[in-house]
């Protein structure tokens, strides 16, 4: 059971707010020394100096804090808010289930080496706030305080496809990111078979260097999309087969992981949902998805029906291609034909029976965002 | 180096019934060029990722060598893949592209260097080697995906369509330089195109895919004068086979195909094989090659029975031949193939002698050519 879910339990359990806290060091021993001079008050006295997993000091309204861990400058508490004071019974089953929570999250980690534990526990952390109805966005000073969190890195989120991931090819993950990338790759396992990946922003540089005659310097997106088809190749040769990945623009950790987290997450469900057979997904191309994404299924589908006279005109894999195609190409009638192996008179006429069909002529630009769209659409539509 | 082989293959995704690849066997001979071959979803891509380890294999036994390796990894199978999406490793140069499999593997950096050094002559890259792959060509980028292939000296290598982003002159050249390069390797291939030329100017044989199906594996030639449907027969050539509807009938002690605007005598071999399997009388398809309609005079002198006369709607002149649409016979527009300096132009009649002892007869329900069944 994670954290999250013990705490959840306890709110239940007392029918009250139950959450992480940092208490300030100063104010954790104030608190401890007045209430070690109340007698009979206290089930347990804590000590005043020390602070020991599952002690407790109450606050002046009605909150009662347990330490969790002490820091140089605070306590990690969980903080229960309960106008009705805690029974003595209640004290000492918090103390416990504290524990029992500190105890179980350590000993999951048994037998990981210190990179995989500390990767896992910033893991489980995002996956919480991931889950959590309202997440915190800055990473605990607990996980900070180990990671290199705070330099310029690159998102990746991977996915696989097939069932050789999970704990025993972390390792394995992990030496051939780090010949791969950088040594100072860090790899976070999130959900089964789901990794978010921080590569060294300098990988950039590396991809944008090397001799250029008369071409433009490449774009940021550019490089970023090189570097994942590049990563996506090795993994699919050299690891475990085929797996879905997508990155995002170099990032501070350490302020924005659950966002970028979220983010990718996002644009690889678009990219499986929109986009069957592309194994990277680039946020930047997947905006009309995105918004595409939000329209119920019963609009979808009326929408499509709507708009096209007959339905089944896209239902040629062959019109499917060349549209495809055509707008990949900016709607240019030549590269399209080019790429297409096909003359160029011959798809003017698939075109032109298109327009027939459908009353829609993607040489307008107008009819060309509507193609699209119905395109996009259709494609969702048709598995549901 | 190995084989491959495939027993009762099939490819089915989650969610639907139907399958991408249907009881698909197959025996790759070691050192063999195959090429798989079809149009857009006809599941040569989907067998070859099967083949790779990139889709699991829904049921059926993949074998290479005498390895099952159905539950393998990719990396773990021998072999080395070169796709149409290919991606360079962008932070990385031509050489540590080439020496990274290497590396994971734990090769020892002589032997690393040697490989990527031979690989790189053999592929005319050697003065490239320092380069990023965003300072390199279309073509040449290619040949490092290809070198980063061969220095792995896998027992399969598996293509593709690794030659269709680059243009079309480029593409010319690769084709020569991946069959030289097959040789001289003594490697099996396994090569998936849409492009029928590439199938048959480098494939040992050809899997031709519909449906999922495989409808003929053969070699070139057998292909291309022994096809077993219309569908093979439509595929292989270009312009394709012309197809006339049309029916055969006995008069004589002779037999005469007959169509709109035709009627010509079919040959005393093709006419007894047609008499034993009971067609005569019957409607089915004739299949005949552009090159076998002739307008030479020789040819009508030799063939007066297989005379027929048409109209030149279209011609498409060459130079070395010339494309002849003609219209008049049978219900589509039929296509031949005649010499460049024959000067027949446009919007004329013209006669052609039809080659019938090259014809193809297929069966109108099954569409299987009665002469290959």
């Amino acid at each position: 059971m994670s954290d999250a879910k013990w705490i959840t339990q306890l709110q239940a359990v007392l029918d009250c707010p139950v959450r992480e806290h940092q208490l300030p060091i100063h104010d954790w021993r104030l608190l401890s020394s007045e209430q070690a001079r109340q007698p009979n008050e206290r089930l347990q006295k804590p000590k005043t100096n020390a602070v020991t997993i599952g002690d407790y000091v109450s606050g002046p309204e009605g909150a009662t804090w347990f330490a969790l861990e002490q820091h140089a400058d605070h306590v990690h508490v969980l903080e229960i808010n309960r106008q009705q004071r805690l029974s003595e019974m209640e004290i000492r089953l918090i103390g416990w289930a504290v524990n029992q929570m500190l105890a179980e999250s350590s000993k999951n980690y048994e037998g990981f080496s210190e990179s995989e534990r500390y990767a896992s526990e910033l893991g489980t952390w995002i996956d919480e706030q991931l889950d959590a109805s309202e997440p915190k966005l800055l990473l605990p000073d607990r996980l900070i305080s180990r990671g290199r969190l705070f330099s310029s890195m690159i998102p990746f989120l991977l996915v696989c496809e097939q069932a050789e991931s999970g704990r025993a090819s972390f390792g394995e993950l992990e030496k051939l990111l780090r010949t791969f990338l950088a040594e100072d790759v860090l790899i976070i396992p999130l959900k089964e078979q789901e990794w978010l990946i921080l590569g060294p922003a300098s990988l950039i540089h590396d991809a944008q260097s090397g001799e250029r005659d008369e071409e433009e310097e490449e774009s940021l997106e550019e490089s970023l999309a090189s570097i994942a088809f590049g990563l996506h190749e090795m993994l699919a040769s050299e690891w475990m087969g085929d797996c879905h990945l997508a990155i995002s623009h170099p990032i501070s950790p350490a302020n924005s992981i659950i966002g970028t987290t979220a983010l990718l997450r996002e644009t690889v469900h678009l990219g499986r949902a929109f986009h069957i057979g592309a194994n990277i997904h680039l946020p930047w191309l997947l905006h009309l998805e995105r918004l595409l994404n939000t329209i119920p299924e019963a609009h979808r589908i009326k929408f499509v029906e709507q708009a096209l006279k007959r339905t089944d005109a896209f239902l040629d894999p062959e019109i499917l291609t060349t549209l495809e195609t055509f707008f990949a190409l900016d709607c240019n009638v030549s590269e399209t034909a080019k790429k297409l192996y096909i003359h160029r008179n011959t798809l003017l006429y698939r075109l032109d029976k298109l327009k027939q069909e459908t009353e829609l002529d993607v040489r307008q630009f107008r009819d060309a965002v509507l193609v699209k769209i119905i395109l996009l659409l259709y494609k969702v539509t048709k598995r549901a | 180096m190995a084989g491959v082989r495939l027993e009762h293959v099939y490819k089915k995704y989650a969610g639907t019934d139907l399958a991408s690849v249907k009881d698909f066997n197959l025996d790759i001979k070691d050192k063999e060029f195959l090429v798989l071959v079809g149009p857009s979803g006809c599941g040569k891509s989907t067998t070859l990722r099967m083949i790779a380890g990139l889709e699991e294999i829904s049921e059926g036994k993949l074998f290479i060598g005498e390895r099952l390796v159905n539950d393998v990894a990719p990396k773990d199978r021998d072999i080395a893949m070169v796709f149409q999406s290919y991606a360079l490793y962008p932070h990385m140069n031509v050489y540590q592209n080439m020496a990274f499999g290497l590396k994971l593997r734990k090769f020892k950096k002589a032997e690393i260097d040697k490989r990527v050094r031979e690989a790189a002559k053999i592929l005319d890259i050697e003065h490239l080697l320092d380069r990023k792959p965003k300072a390199l060509s279309g073509g040449q980028r290619q040949r490092v995906a290809l070198g980063r292939a061969i220095v792995r000296e896998p027992q399969v290598f598996l293509m593709d369509e690794p030659l269709s982003n680059l243009d079309a002159k480029l593409r010319g050249q690769m084709r020569a330089e991946i069959s030289k390069l097959a040789k001289r390797l003594e490697t099996t291939v396994i090569y998936v195109t849409h492009d029928q030329i590439e199938a048959m100017t480098m494939g040992d044989r050809i899997v031709v895919m519909k449906d999922g199906i495989i409808q003929q594996a053969a070699s070139p030639e057998e292909l291309y004068n022994h096809p077993v449907n219309i569908f093979v027969a439509g595929f292989i050539g270009a312009p394709s086979m012309n197809f006339i509807t049309g029916s055969l009938a006995e008069a004589g002690g002779a037999v005469r195909f007959k169509a709109n605007n035709i009627d010509v005598l079919v040959p005393d071999g093709k006419a007894q094989q047609l008499r034993e399997k009971g067609l005569i009388g019957k409607e089915i398809i004739l299949g005949i090659r552009p090159e076998d309609l002739h307008e030479e005079p020789v040819f009508h002198e030799a063939s007066p029975q297989t005379i027929v006369n048409a109209h030149v709607e279209v011609a498409e002149n060459l130079g070395h031949e010339m494309f002849l649409y003609l219209n008049g016979l049978g219900k589509d527009s039929v296509i031949a193939r005649v010499d460049g300096r024959s000067g027949v132009k446009e919007g004329v009649n013209v006669k052609l002698a039809l080659d019938m002892n090259k014809v193809h007869i297929f069966d109108k329900e099954s569409e299987l050519n009665v002469f290959e069944v």
